[in-house]
């Protein structure tokens, strides 16, 4: 990464008749592992750099991007920007909230450094996935394993006299598995993120969870039942609460969303202004207060300065079940009179940053898991999810449980067959009356953006626990 | 262009000359541009110019693969991929890249889209062709986007080639109320024959239909698709012909050619061809694209290939080659004999949708999963659109609905639209298809 070019760049950029401008550069060093049944498939490796210009001018945003590291090229490209901001031609001109720059270089640490680890050990340790699995006693009709590792270099320049350097190294690995038993299939994946070192590896137990995973998919092949559907009771896993914390409240949450600039693609929100929600309506139950941190340490969303130089905070989305506060960009932020809360993101160099979630969860309660499963007589434990999806509007989900139990009088009992929770983010969050204080996280990689920019992000969270909703 | 061929064969010549058993290297100039609207304003335009080698090679069936954005770069990175190879494990099911020379179609790229003029005018034109069809003030949102790549390809098994490969694209979403919507799109490889106001006119009636939605009732409905929701679901079927998708159990497929797996009136082929938004002379192995019909007249009949996994299932090519895996490029249903509005009367209760997203699976190796229609949802009674809905979402199974396709339009359409629920571009027509499963929040 040629610092000087991205000066230049910015220099370009400034002498032309502006509002404002920036330059983010953004090298990523990337190494993939892929197996298939546990033998290698590809090995992948390469380093990926560039910069991007993107201008407001009269009103209007340009935005160019390159990978080509000559001055000549920074001249084209910021001139390719400017051209682009003042083809917009908006009634309504852009401005971005007002920021302080920042001067400030930033990394995250490694205990194992990525670098050192070589592809035999890498190998190695995704293998025993497989190995794992073999030893099971569980018929696996096909695995696929990956695992990537990317070391990422930033270096961001605005008119206002930001100039921040940062280095994070991401290390991800994902594992689908199809058990198949008595003629029939069941099928789980397992997403690993953390930021910092391959020291992430040994930590997630991917062996562990894998033949877990077997094990419990061939139970609900051979002893799984369906559950006669109606009003009951269901507690929420960690991995299922965090889905719906993501879904059903921090998409909804984004201010992008809600002013329409999504419309077209991710959609809007079922909150907008004039309608029935805004900040201040209550959206759930008291013990609901769901945040989005960015600043959880070595999580997979980890960063203390967004791809706009805001400085990363706490966000509280839903207070005490009330809608609290909006996720927001600078140029989200002006239209509605407030300041960033730095979740502006961009997967790479040749992206826009836009808002953007980083950790999504609910905030512990009081309860261990256990107290949550005996106050219920009767109902449901769905402690991971299969198939999931929620409208455009984030209001009406649907989450189909892969590891469910039948509960009655506070005891877990048989496993149960793909329950099915379809209901809308009201009810789900008005219905939670008790939260687990033990709190996990799962990785994800969070979609949104046009092009599309998968995000990584931590879901999961505490145990919920859910009165009276209907399951089938 | 001859000086760019020549640096990406000598990539090929480096790699041999180090070691390498076989090789490939693809270079890609792309120009990519993109409009982004929302509430009928120009957000943000944009512009990407990308630089690009995709090599691949093989040692002692190790696979490896890497990009390189600078010839001045190649041989230290060669030298590091071949190192790579030499630690790697062997994969026995590796089977080379594809062999020959071949002579290539002649692209018919369009020049013109390399660095359109004044990109937003053609925003504007759909906006106002929508709003004109609503009859109404409606808030647009949507992309233009506009593709103009030159690609050069060396492999060492033979092929060699160079390839221009052009789309633009019109998307846009149009609100007539909070809750009442309509989406268009338009896609083509040239612009000749780009008609934005087309996309805004449809986006724009159906925007107009769908005021006033109620809240729609569950149950198993006939149902009408739209060509733009029958393109995403085009684009899962597609996915799942890949071979590799059948070798990870990820596809309705496994186990199934030969066998009937929907009704005679059901041909699905996969065809990069002029029209397309994904037309290419050659895959990434260089061997030609073509034509391959993978479900005909109901029967399924091939796998999408590239040359490793053809030699697994004992076959040849399907000139499907991605960097690593097969992947379809344009999935074609074939025309019907009825026509939409024939279509219509055969439906006596049952929902016309014309859009949908997220569509996840439960089991892809059964087909069970759920996805969520959006934009106009309509009951059509006796034939006729009557009342707008929504609120629902189709929880079926993939293998059921392809059995249960009961008739397909003459009038087809060429669409795709955002990368996460339709990227794989498709020519859809209108389908009737009985006893879906509809579900909705309780």
């Amino acid at each position: 990464m040629d610092e000087e070019i991205v000066d230049f760049a910015l220099e370009c950029a400034r002498s032309r008749k502006i509002e404002y401008a920036e330059v983010r550069a953004h090298s990523q060093v990337q190494d993939g592992l892929m197996l298939r049944n546990g033998v290698v498939e590809a090995v992948v490796s390469a380093v990926d750099s560039g910069f991007c210009v993107r201008i407001i001018a009269d009103g209007g945003i340009g935005f160019a991007s390159t990978n080509k590291w000559t001055k000549e090229e920074a001249k084209d490209v910021a001139g390719m920007a400017f051209k682009y901001a003042n083809s917009a031609n908006r009634r309504e001109k852009l401005v971005f909230a007002e920021e302080k720059g920042a001067k400030t270089k930033w990394a995250v640490d490694q205990k194992k450094k990525i670098e050192d680890v070589s592809l035999e050990e890498r190998i190695s340790a995704l293998a025993e996935v497989n190995r794992a699995l073999a030893s099971s006693k569980v018929k696996i009709a096909a695995t696929t394993s990956s695992c990537a590792t990317n070391l990422i270099t930033k270096y961001f320049v605005n008119s206002e006299g930001s100039r921040i350097s940062s280095y994070v190294p991401r290390i991800g690995a994902y594992v689908f598995i199809t058990v198949a038993e008595q003629g029939k299939t069941e099928q789980a994946y397992e997403q690993f993120g953390y930021s910092g070192g391959w020291e992430a590896f040994s930590k997630w137990k991917i062996p562990e969870k894998m033949v877990h995973d077997a094990k419990v998919l061939r139970d609900v092949i051979t002893k799984a039942k369906a559950v006669k559907p109606g009003n009951m009771d269901l507690v929420c896993g960690s991995e299922v609460a965090g889905i719906a914390a993501h879904e059903s409240c921090g998409h909804p949450m984004e201010a992008d969303r809600i002013l329409g600039r999504e419309m077209s693609q991710a959609g809007r929100s079922f909150i907008y202004k004039g309608g029935q929600y805004w900040i201040g309506t209550r959206i759930g139950s008291k013990a609901v207060t769901v945040v989005d941190d960015p600043t959880v340490e070595s999580s997979y969303g980890y960063y203390m300065y967004d791809d706009e130089g805001v400085r990363a905070k706490r966000r509280f989305l839903y207070k005490e079940g009330v809608i609290n506060e909006f996720l927001h960009n600078r140029e989200s932020a002006a239209k509605l009179d407030t300041k960033s809360n730095g979740s502006s993101r961009s997967v790479n160099y040749d992206r826009e940053a836009i808002v953007r979630m980083a950790n999504t969860f609910v905030l512990p309660g009081e309860f261990t898991e256990e107290e949550l499963i005996e106050d219920v007589k009767y109902g449901v434990y769905m402690k991971s999810f299969t198939e999931w999806n929620i409208d455009d509007k984030r209001f009406n989900q649907r989450y189909v449980g892969r590891e469910a139990y039948l509960i009655e009088n506070g005891e877990l009992k048989h496993p149960v067959a793909r329950p099915v929770i379809e209901t809308t983010t009201l009810k789900f969050w008005t219905a939670v009356d008790a939260v687990s204080r033990k709190v996990e996280f799962d990785a994800a990689t969070c979609g949104k953006g046009d092009p599309e920019q998968g995000v990584p992000v931590y879901t999961g969270g505490p145990c919920l626990r859910l009165r009276r909703v209907f399951v089938k | 262009m001859t000086d760019v061929l020549s640096k990406t064969e000598e990539i090929v010549k480096k790699a041999k000359t180090l070691g390498a058993d076989e090789v490939v290297a693809k270079t890609t100039y792309g120009k990519y541009r993109q409009v982004r609207f929302s509430n009928n304003q120009v957000d943000i335009s944009v512009a990407w110019n990308d630089y690009s080698t995709d090599v691949a090679l093989a040692w002692k069936k190790r696979f490896v693969a890497t990009q390189i954005h600078s010839f001045d770069d190649a041989d230290a990175s060669i030298k590091q991929l071949l190192k790579l190879a030499k630690i790697s494990e062997e994969n026995p099911t590796f089977g080379g890249f594809a062999q020959g020379s071949f002579h290539y179609a002649k692209s018919k790229a369009d020049k013109k889209l390399e660095n359109l003029e004044s990109p937003a005018e053609y925003v504007f034109e759909a906006i106002e062709a929508a709003e004109k069809e609503a009859g109404c003030r409606v808030e647009s949102g949507g992309i233009l986007f506009t593709k103009f790549e030159d690609v050069y390809i060396a492999s060492s098994e033979g092929p060699i080639g160079v390839d221009s490969r052009s789309a633009i694209e019109l998307s846009i979403r149009a609100f007539s109320e909070r809750e009442a919507s309509g989406h268009g799109v338009e896609c083509c490889s040239n612009l000749k024959d780009f008609k934005p106001a087309r996309a805004g006119a449809k986006a724009g009636e159906i925007a107009k239909q769908a005021r006033s939605p109620r809240i729609g009732d569950e149950g198993v409905y006939d149902v009408i698709f739209d060509p733009l929701i029958l393109g995403s679901l085009l684009g899962v079927w597609g996915g799942m012909a890949s071979a590799y998708s059948v070798l990870v159990q990820q596809s309705i497929f496994v186990n199934k050619l030969g066998t009937r797996v929907a009704p005679d009136v059901v041909t699905l082929k996969d065809n990069p061809a002029a029209y397309s938004m994904s037309n290419r002379a050659f895959d990434d192995e260089g061997f030609p694209t073509k034509e391959n019909t993978f479900i005909d007249h109901g029967v399924f009949k091939t796998y999408l290939h590239n040359a490793s996994t053809a030699k697994m299932f004992k076959t040849k090519t399907t000139g499907n080659a991605g960097l690593v895996y097969p992947t379809p490029w344009n999935i074609e249903m074939d025309d019907g004999d009825a026509s939409r509005d024939e279509l219509f009367k055969e439906v006596r209760r049952g929902l016309y949708l014309t859009n949908t997203w997220y569509t996840r699976f439960q089991n892809s190796a059964k087909g069970d999963f759920s996805t969520i229609p959006r934009d106009g949802i309509f009951m059509i009674g006796k034939g006729e659109v009557k009342q707008s809905l929504k609120d629902l979402r189709i929880s079926d199974n993939v293998l059921a609905m392809l059995g249960n396709i009961a008739a397909v339009s003459k009038e087809r359409q060429h669409v795709h639209w955002w990368g996460f629920e339709a990227d794989l571009p498709s020519l859809a027509p209108y389908v009737l298809i009985k006893n879906v499963h509809i579900t909705k929040s309780k």
